[in-house]
């Protein structure tokens, strides 16, 4: 029986206009609308109030069920951490550093069978009542164990960079599909539309490889993209007047313009997109005072801010990133990521050369503040609706990529990501890599599970989420149904 | 229950590079019983059967009608019989088995996440070794019928778009005098069947500015306005419609329409997001081929098979540049699987391009909606297989796949002197580099080979093993050698273009699940089944290539192709009307939205064809018809019938297009340069907030000149990973995939672009200063030149008073000179919505 479901590929009345070009009266925005909305405005003539004439498309929507999570905090560890000297303890290994054994990898420098153990170059020290073994690269955070829910067993299908970096954030290998948080706003909205529901902020070393791909919104609508967000200069692209312009001046452009173009639309009836490009200028005038505001750092107390590292040359950039992140969720932003590490080599995670350099770089900018900010967001109550990921696009093997020096190659075979809040347990361990933390064994889990994870978090459910497009009902985690991790869902 | 989803294949997760030896070496100590058929029963009910209740039957076997992967776990027959992804079982040879690569999680997986135990792999592939018993008693309720149900039915072969095109009877309609020609019948006869009539016509400044915006994507000037609105000639809009068909211009807004469709891009995405070389030939040869009014069957068949042609020429090699457009990961983790996914790129927009089939969601099974099979999907496929990727890893490698020279005999002798210089500027270069790479590490040697990272890496060294003068000479060479050259290429004519194995292709087999690594039945080239096709009639190979292409280029572009034409025909009443007579443009098969006019979609399309495919006489019917010049008065009765206006009952107002936009603002400011048409790509300056998301901040982004800077955006670089602000906000697609439908969004972001950004204060401030004698000349005049000048029409009165007063409380209040209250007004200008939108 040839089963034809016709809501297989049934799109949503917004895909639709946008897939068929519906022109004027079904514009991008109109095409946010629902069937109601459109039925109204059809029928009326008499031009619509100020509040219908913005439909923004970040508008906040129903979840598919009850959420956990309001906001997601991504904290992205560019270039790939590695797991045996963060995370994941490997005891048995101690004492066999340069030892040659067969060991299957395969990375940057291709596939390998054997390999020199570089030992795992931090000691580890039990913390918290779940007593959670962490590497002295992080003091900090290992105060905050029993919090998080630290998941060992995670697998990507590419061990490059470029490729990896994709699937974590858009789930696919390929180029041009919608990111994380883009899927997130789209399923959701944003609380607040003075700001950009998708931020992102880059380390001060530079953006990552493959730059804005990192936060496409592919072939949905650019309005789905992620919004850099500097806490230094420019808080967001074009958002300063400019230097010959004062408020008062701008606000008298803004009037005439709205005067002007309200004459044009009088003559124009039943055209919906001349209202919402003349609401879109008085947004773009509010965000111009809230945007500012939201990431002043000023008002923070100076507690708060030296708990963050702001007192500090090494902690301060990181410090202000997490800062930004929890005022930015404060006020209402969805998605926020967070870059640690830019640019290439040592300027971020990628360890190919000097390991311990590399590692005590990179943690020692972000340890004590990844840790204020779970605490901060606990001590306000946030964190319980607040999901904070941390992880980067793979680990790292647990043998030396060159001849000489403690440089690892990538690993997708095996890492560690953790979560924290935003309903998830707290104290917990999930999944293990073999003894060398070479590959992972044990609930073996693939990036799309945390894809999974973090929409269910949000009230998503991650097998529902769809997006019409080239002829496809196209998912973030891809064809086959994915279940979060129920392990560590609280 | 489950809810399925399709792929764009390539997916197919977790196998991809997963070492495949995890369960060959476990069957290395697999016994093998032998057992009478009594212990085999005994066999499948104490140890098999536990395993298929526990892991299996939930989704292969309660729910017949959603079964997972369409395969049914319930009988011996059923599992033979296979689902979506073929038989699920090789009897002759057990490990080949889908069902035992399955367990084993190899390609895919299954039970999906956790894999089963060791001890139930064994005993499940020892079943298999065994023949698959499974008794009769213990069968479950399977499907009704027998084997996967047709999918290339009689029925599906008669959809209407299947269908050879036939040109409809004009129909007849009452009020035939509002008729100009045939399209205006079909568009009345739907009204006056709605008792609607159509809007009255637009005024000749409307009409104007729909027409030049329309096929030149620029507005006209205020004097040609005004001379079209006061000319006495009745035909005068046919004579501006001939006029505009003739400009060059034409091709540099239409161009854009079909690199849309192509996913025109100059780079290739991922970590280098490199350059591709020569790419731009490729635009250059859209828009000439436009503006000569090519026939469209040449158009395709010249970028399908251009190479292959008996008569190739320069132009039909540079049209296969076609197939290099795509993105490109230059370090896959999968090469096999990667090489797979670029053509399936090729063949996903072959097939919604030019047929409006999206064949591409029949690559890891049978399509699910349209009668599409997997082997048709890989038929199709064998048409590409013998091309060469279009690059293995490195720069060079892309050079010797994807480039090829046209230059003309005795061409390096006469370049002697300048190959030599570069040469000797090559080997300065290579002298400074070998002296900084004396203390590299190891991992800066894999660095070097990346040439965005070199002057970094060499840079390190300054002070230590190189002098900081001896840098700056080896920057400058770097340049020296970079116009040397573009100096040389420009004799040399390198061009981008696709290039075969040879003459004989390579086995294309039916790949499970879509994995490069998981080969099913061989397939010959083929059409698909459900056009009745005829037999590819394939000349034999040429010196270089199968002459495959040329073949399916023939058929694809063949009057007897029911959809080549009927697509095209349904684009160009798109790009003029704003929505296609199908809205799914790219998607004429079962799940494609109707014609709204199909009897006028046939008219079309056989007009097209019987003026020889060829665009113009189709724009200047369309342009022609009183259906085009309709105004696009509104009407709330028609509102609440027809909100879609499905039915035409007016014109719809359209925003410009990011491109449109972009040129008119350096219009309005006196700066588009539209003296130069083609060549090399330009490069707008951008902030350093754009540069700032890349790793490499500027990487491959050049410096051109201000005159370049401000050509057409058409001539604008695109590259994947940075896009330029202003047409990225306004809806520039994203170049990754086909776009047939751009959005139209609008989003404080634009505002925000068009007021604060350094682009537009500079623009504004270049347009006032073209106003005039911004100290002498009265206000008001100045202010009606701008608004005449964006408006394309003469102001009111009211508006120019609107102008003055607000020019004047700048001065005033806030104490701006006449120069920048005025830069400002122009400012203003050019935010009017006016100005971004036809009426």
């Amino acid at each position: 029986m040839p089963r034809k479901v016709p809501n297989f590929c049934g799109r949503t009345r917004r895909e639709f206009f946008w897939q068929s070009g519906a022109g004027f009266t079904g514009c991008a925005l109109a095409g946010m609308l629902d069937a109601e909305f459109f039925a109204k405005f059809g029928q009326t003539s008499a031009r619509p109030s100020d509040d219908e004439k913005w439909q923004n498309p970040l508008a906040p929507k129903q979840p598919h069920f009850p959420a956990k999570a309001k906001a997601v905090i991504f904290l992205y560890m560019y270039g790939g951490p590695s797991h045996i000297d963060t995370f994941d303890y490997k005891p048995t290994m101690y004492g066999m550093d340069n030892k040659t054994i067969e060991v299957k990898t395969f990375g940057r420098g291709g596939h390998k069978n054997q390999g020199r153990i570089v030992e795992p170059r931090w000691k580890f020290k039990q913390y918290g009542e779940c007593g959670k073994w962490v590497s002295d690269l992080f003091p900090h955070l290992g105060t905050c164990v029993d919090d998080i829910a630290f998941i060992h067993s995670m697998t990507a299908d590419s061990p490059i960079h470029g490729s990896a970096m994709l699937q974590m954030n858009s789930g696919r290998i390929l180029s041009g599909s919608p990111c994380l948080g883009s899927w997130v706003n789209y399923g959701l909205g944003s609380e607040n539309e003075n700001l950009p529901g998708f931020v992102v902020m880059l380390d001060d070393k530079g953006g990552p490889i493959s730059g804005p791909k990192n936060w496409s919104s592919g072939f949905m609508p650019a309005v789905y993209q992620g919004c850099v967000v500097r806490s230094e200069g420019t808080a967001i692209l074009d958002l300063n007047r400019h230097a010959t312009m004062t408020d008062s001046v701008q606000r008298k452009l803004l009037d005439t313009l709205r005067d002007y173009n309200d004459a044009h639309e009088a003559l124009h009836p039943g055209n919906s997109e001349l209202a919402a490009r003349i609401a879109s200028y008085e947004l773009a005038y509010k965000m111009q005072s809230t945007a500012p505001e939201a990431v002043n750092l000023s008002q923070e107390t100076e507690a708060t801010q030296k708990m963050y590292g702001l007192d500090s040359p090494k902690t301060q950039y990181f410090g202000r990133q997490c800062l930004m992140a929890r005022r930015l969720v404060e006020r209402g932003v969805r998605f926020v990521q967070v870059y640690s590490g830019g640019a290439h080599n040592d300027d971020n995670w990628d360890a190919h050369g000097d390991l311990v350099f590399n590692h005590e770089l990179h943690a020692g900018e972000t340890d004590q503040p990844i840790a204020a900010l779970l605490k901060d967001l606990k001590q306000r109550g946030m964190l319980d609706s607040t999901l904070v990921v941390w992880g980067g696009e793979f680990g790292r093997q647990p043998t030396a990529e060159y001849e000489k020096g403690t440089g690892r190659d990538h690993n997708a075979y095996g890492f560690t990501m953790w979560l924290a809040g935003g309903g998830i347990k707290g104290g917990v361990s999930h999944g293990k890599t073999d003894e060398l933390g070479a590959a992972a064994v044990e609930n073996k889990l693939h990036v799309k599970r945390i894809h999974a994870t973090i929409l269910h978090q949000l009230g998503l459910d991650p097998n529902r989420l769809s997006y019409f497009y080239g002829g496809l009902n196209q998912r973030l985690i891809g064809v086959e149904d994915v279940e979060p991790i129920r392990e560590i869902i609280a | 229950m489950r809810i399925l989803s399709h792929c764009v294949a390539a997916i197919v997760a977790a196998a991809v590079f997963w070492p495949i030896l995890t369960y060959p070496s476990a069957f290395g100590q697999l016994q093998i019983p032998t057992l009478i058929e009594a212990e085999a029963d005994a066999f499948f009910v104490e140890k098999v059967k536990p395993i298929l209740e526990n892991h299996c039957w939930e989704c292969h076997a309660e729910d017949l009608e959603d079964l997972g992967g369409e395969l049914a776990i319930t009988s011996r027959d059923a599992l033979l019989r296979g689902g979506e992804s073929g038989p699920a079982i090789n009897l002759r040879d057990y490990a080949a088995s889908l069902l035992v690569k399955a367990i084993n999680h190899d390609v895919i997986e299954m039970p999906p996440g956790e894999k089963l135990s060791k001890a139930e792999i064994e005993t499940l592939t020892i079943w298999i070794a065994l023949g698959l018993p499974w008794p009769k008693s213990e069968e479950l309720a399977g499907p009704e019928s027998q084997g996967k149900a047709e999918l290339v039915t009689e029925e599906a072969k008669r959809w209407w778009a299947f269908q050879v095109p036939q040109r409809p009877n004009i129909p007849a309609v009452k009020n035939s005098q509002w008729c100009r020609n045939e399209i205006d019948a079909f568009i009345l006869k739907g009204l006056e069947d709605r008792q609607m009539t159509p809007a009255p016509e637009a005024s000749r400044q409307s009409l104007i500015r729909r027409a030049y915006y329309d096929l030149t994507g620029l507005p006209p000037s205020i004097e040609e306005v005004r001379e079209f609105v006061n000319d006495p000639d009745p035909h005068a809009y046919e004579k501006l419609i001939d006029r505009l068909l003739a400009s060059p211009h034409y091709g540099e807004k239409w161009a854009r329409h079909w690199l849309d469709l192509v996913r025109y891009a100059e780079s290739n995405s991922f970590e280098r997001d490199g350059t591709k070389p020569f790419v731009w030939r490729y635009r250059d040869y859209v828009i000439q081929s436009l503006n000569d009014d090519k026939p469209y069957d040449q158009f395709l068949i010249e970028q399908l098979a251009g190479d292959e042609l008996p008569n190739a020429t320069p132009e039909t090699l540079i049209a296969t540049g076609f197939y290099r457009l795509g993105q490109w990961d230059d370090e896959p983790a999968d090469p096999k699987q990667a090489q797979y996914d670029a053509y399936d790129d090729i063949l996903a927009t072959v097939g919604q391009t030019m047929l409006g089939l999206t064949i591409n969601c029949a690559r890891c099974h049978d399509h699910k909606i349209d009668p599409i099979t997997g082997k048709d999907y890989y038929q199709m496929l064998a048409f590409f297989t013998n091309i060469r990727p279009y690059g293995v890893r490195s720069h060079e490698s892309v050079l010797d796949a994807s480039v090829q020279t046209l230059s003309r005999p005795g061409f390096e002798k006469d370049n002697e002197e300048l190959m030599q210089k570069i040469a000797a500027v090559g080997a300065q270069i290579e002298a400074i580099e070998a002296k900084a790479k004396q203390d590299f590490i190891p991992v800066e040697h894999e660095e070097f080979r990346n040439p965005s990272r070199r002057n970094e890496l060499v840079q390190k060294r300054v002070g230590k093993l190189i002098t900081q003068e001896e840098f700056d000479q080896y920057v400058q060479w770097q340049r020296d050698r970079r116009e040397l050259q573009q100096k040389l290429d420009d004799q040399r004519l390198p061009i981008l273009c696709v290039k075969e194995h040879g003459p004989n292709p390579p086995p294309t087999h039916i790949m499970i699940r879509g994995s490069a690594h998981v080969l099913g039945d061989e397939v010959e080239p083929g059409f698909l089944t459900v056009l009745s096709p005829p037999q590819p009639k394939i000349d034999g190979p040429t010196a270089r290539t199968s002459g495959r292409r040329l073949a399916l280029a023939r058929w694809i572009a063949s009057p007897e192709n029911p959809l080549t034409a009927r697509v095209m025909a349904n684009r160009i009443w798109q790009y003029h009307f704003g929505r296609g007579i199908v809205r799914t443009s790219s998607d004429f098969g079962f799940q494609g939205a109707a014609p709204t006019h199909p009897e006028l979609l046939e008219y079309l399309a056989t007009q097209f064809i019987a003026d020889g495919w060829r665009l113009k006489p189709l724009h200047r019917k369309l342009m022609l018809s009183a259906t085009y010049r309709m105004s696009s008065q509104f009407n709330p009765e028609y509102a609440a019938i027809d909100p879609e206006n499905d039915s035409y009952w007016r014109f719809d107002m359209r925003r410009l297009l990011a491109e449109e936009i972009r040129d008119s603002i350096l219009l309005m400011a006196g700066q588009l340069n539209l003296n130069k048409m083609f060549g090399r790509s330009v490069y707008p300056d951008l902030p350093p907030e754009v540069f700032a998301g890349q790793s490499m901040p500027g990487d491959n982004w050049e410096k051109s000149s201000i005159d370049d800077q401000n050509r057409r955006s058409i001539y604008v670089h695109v590259k994947r990973s940075l896009r330029v602000p202003i047409l990225a906000n306004f809806d520039a697609p994203d170049p990754d995939f086909t776009c047939p439908v751009r959005f139209t969004t609008t989003q404080p972001s634009q505002a925000l672009n068009m007021i604060n950004s350094e682009f537009m204060q500079t623009q504004a401030a270049r347009f006032a200063e073209s106003l005039g004698d911004l100290q002498q000349d009265p206000l008001g005049e100045l202010v009606a030149r701008a608004l005449a000048r964006a408006l394309q029409r003469d102001p009111l009165p009211a508006e120019i008073e609107k102008g003055i007063a607000v020019v004047n409380a700048w001065m005033n209040d806030d104490q701006l000179s006449r120069e920048q209250a005025l830069k400002n007004y122009c400012l203003l200008v050019l935010n009017l919505n006016e100005f971004v939108y036809l009426d």
